[in-house]
């Protein structure tokens, strides 16, 4: 029960508005908890695939860049790959789904990523870097997502902590000091009453 | 009458590797002996089909590429490549005795070097380190030529390559123009001193290595979808206009494009593995092959610096080889991987 209440018929009044916006609270915060659940858990049917794949890749261009290490002169591939003439920019925009400001990446790529001659290079080179080249995509894709995933699920945390202490303390409390305010004063309008009675008698008597 | 340089193949398989001198009686009969201590396929095969990294090492006890305790990162393993890689070169100039054919040696570092120094300066990075110590100017020296823009201190081949190397830069700022230049003058300036030294090997030897080159180009090329024709080397047995031509062909056609050439199993082998798993790997292979081939006819040289060249590409690629391997085993990769590369 809420303390320090004095038990008045405008109080009554304020904790039943009050108690009428925290239902109307729960129910939206309810709602929200819901959708959030919705897209967490199609965000999260999508990202497993997508790392699988994203994983796959950057294993498969791993590998053939070993190789391609393995099989060159160690100054060949410095030389290779020391001045990279492929630019990569990243731009962030954020998006809202259900209040919650969400990333969404977009990549600008300019530049050949062989930046190299053909003589003292292998062919496992080129395949490696254009693997990677490849796996850009997503790897962005899976970045955005993981991070949409984090903040959502971050976001649904809250929520339903605050759907939580709606449900469980906020309106139980003022309920119960509605109707502590009503026994009150239904205990003083019986009181005064009784008063009224036994003054009545008095007078008559 | 024809020159030497014309793209015409007057051999069935592989180029003539001219006489023996028997100046070389003592620098051959050395190499014989160490030719010897070369690791064998069956090892080679040994070590990639090996459980493990340790298994793999295990191979290599009693050869001079023994590991000394367990070994549980690339780095020791990489230093002693390297340490044998150095011992071989050191080798190669002890027992030469024309110092042009050290002096080629010595170009080929120059020119890996020169390629990172102005790539590096270029592109305003410090010329830092990473470069191979056997060549005869120094990193520091590459940077203060190129920022005076005076390379007189140099020898006459890095003078003509910086400037095509640095001009080919500045026509489009490609930093990739840099190679294409250098690769290009690196296999002029090899046939031009093949010529001057009078070597019929290393003439045959060095257009064999840019038919190879140009064949991996073709296919590299294609592979990228990229369509500029000037990159192939000139200078070869095959003619450059051949490899033009396959830039034009589907994958099917490129075989058939070669069929009159010593070089038909390479390129059929090397595609159809290409289009199979989008890999350069049997290609490489197989240029090696047949570059290995060609190295080993040196064998009936009985003195002469044929077979001594031919060791220091052995070796070479012997270390190359135990670098692949061992870096494969260590990174728990698929031993079919190394032996579609060194081949079964």
């Amino acid at each position: 029960m809420l303390e320090n209440i004095s038990a008045t018929r405008m109080e009554q009044l304020r904790l039943r508005r009050r108690v009428e916006l925290a239902g109307r609270g729960h129910r939206l915060l309810s709602q929200k908890r819901d959708e959030i659940s919705r897209q967490l858990v199609k965000i999260a049917g999508e990202l497993r695939p997508l790392r699988e794949r994203v994983e796959a890749e950057l294993l498969e261009t791993t590998r053939r860049f070993m190789m391609a290490r393995a099989t060159m002169e160690p100054e060949d591939m410095a030389a290779a790959i020391d001045v990279p003439t492929k630019q990569f920019a990243l731009t962030v925009q954020f998006a809202s789904i259900m209040s919650v400001r969400v990333p969404q990446l977009t990549k600008d790529i300019a530049g050949e990523i062989m930046c190299y001659g053909f003589s003292t290079t292998s062919g496992e080179l080129d395949v490696a870097l254009r693997a990677l080249e490849r796996a850009f995509d997503s790897l962005i894709e899976l970045a955005a997502k993981e991070k949409q995933a984090m903040l959502l699920a971050t976001e649904l945390q809250s929520t339903r902590r605050r759907v939580n202490v709606l449900e469980h303390v906020v309106i139980p409390n003022i309920q119960e000091t509605i109707r502590y305010i009503t026994d009150k004063m239904s205990e003083d309008e019986r009181d005064n009453t009784s008063r009224l009675m036994k003054i009545a008698d008095i007078i008559r008597g | 009458m024809r020159t030497v340089d014309e793209a015409v193949i007057d051999f069935h398989r592989y180029p003539p590797i001219g006489p023996d001198d028997w100046r070389y009686g003592l620098a051959t009969a050395r190499v014989r002996c160490l030719e010897a201590a070369l690791l064998s396929r069956a090892t080679l095969l040994d070590m990639a089909n090996a459980a493990s990294f340790a298994a793999a090492a295990e191979l290599l006890s009693g050869t001079e590429y023994a590991l000394s305790g367990a070994v549980d990162r690339f780095g020791p393993v990489e230093e002693l490549l390297l340490q044998r890689r150095r011992e071989v070169r050191e080798l190669f100039i002890s027992l030469m005795l024309d110092d042009p054919l050290v002096e080629l040696l010595r170009a080929r570092h120059d020119f890996a070097n020169m390629r990172l120094a102005i790539r590096r300066i270029v592109t305003d990075r410090p010329v830092g380190s990473g470069y191979s110590d056997f060549g005869s100017v120094s990193p520091e020296e590459f940077e203060e030529a190129i920022q005076q823009e005076n390379y007189n201190a140099f020898p006459l081949y890095l003078q003509e390559a910086i400037e095509e190397a640095v001009l080919a830069y500045y026509e489009n700022r490609d930093i990739r123009a840099i190679d294409y230049a250098i690769d290009r003058y690196e296999a002029r300036y090899r046939i031009r001193t093949a010529h001057e030294v009078g070597s019929v090997f290393l003439l045959s030897f060095f257009r064999v290595r840019i038919d190879l080159t140009n064949i991996r180009t073709l296919l590299r090329l294609k592979a990228a979808d990229r369509m500029e024709r000037g990159l192939f080397l000139p200078g070869g047995f095959v003619e450059v206009e051949r490899f033009i031509h396959g830039l034009d062909l589907g994958y099917e056609g490129l075989a058939p494009l070669f069929y009159a050439t010593p070089y038909y199993e390479t390129v059929e082998g090397g595609v159809a593995y290409f289009t199979a798993e989008k890999s350069f790997l049997r290609l490489e292979r197989l240029c090696e092959e047949y570059l290995f081939g060609f190295l080993r006819t040196t064998r009936s040289i009985t003195a002469g610096p044929q077979p001594i060249i031919a060791y220091l590409m052995f070796k070479e690629t012997e270390i190359r080889m135990v670098r692949m391997i061992l870096t494969a085993k260590m990174n728990g990769m698929d031993a079919r991987l190394i032996l579609d590369r060194l081949g079964e």
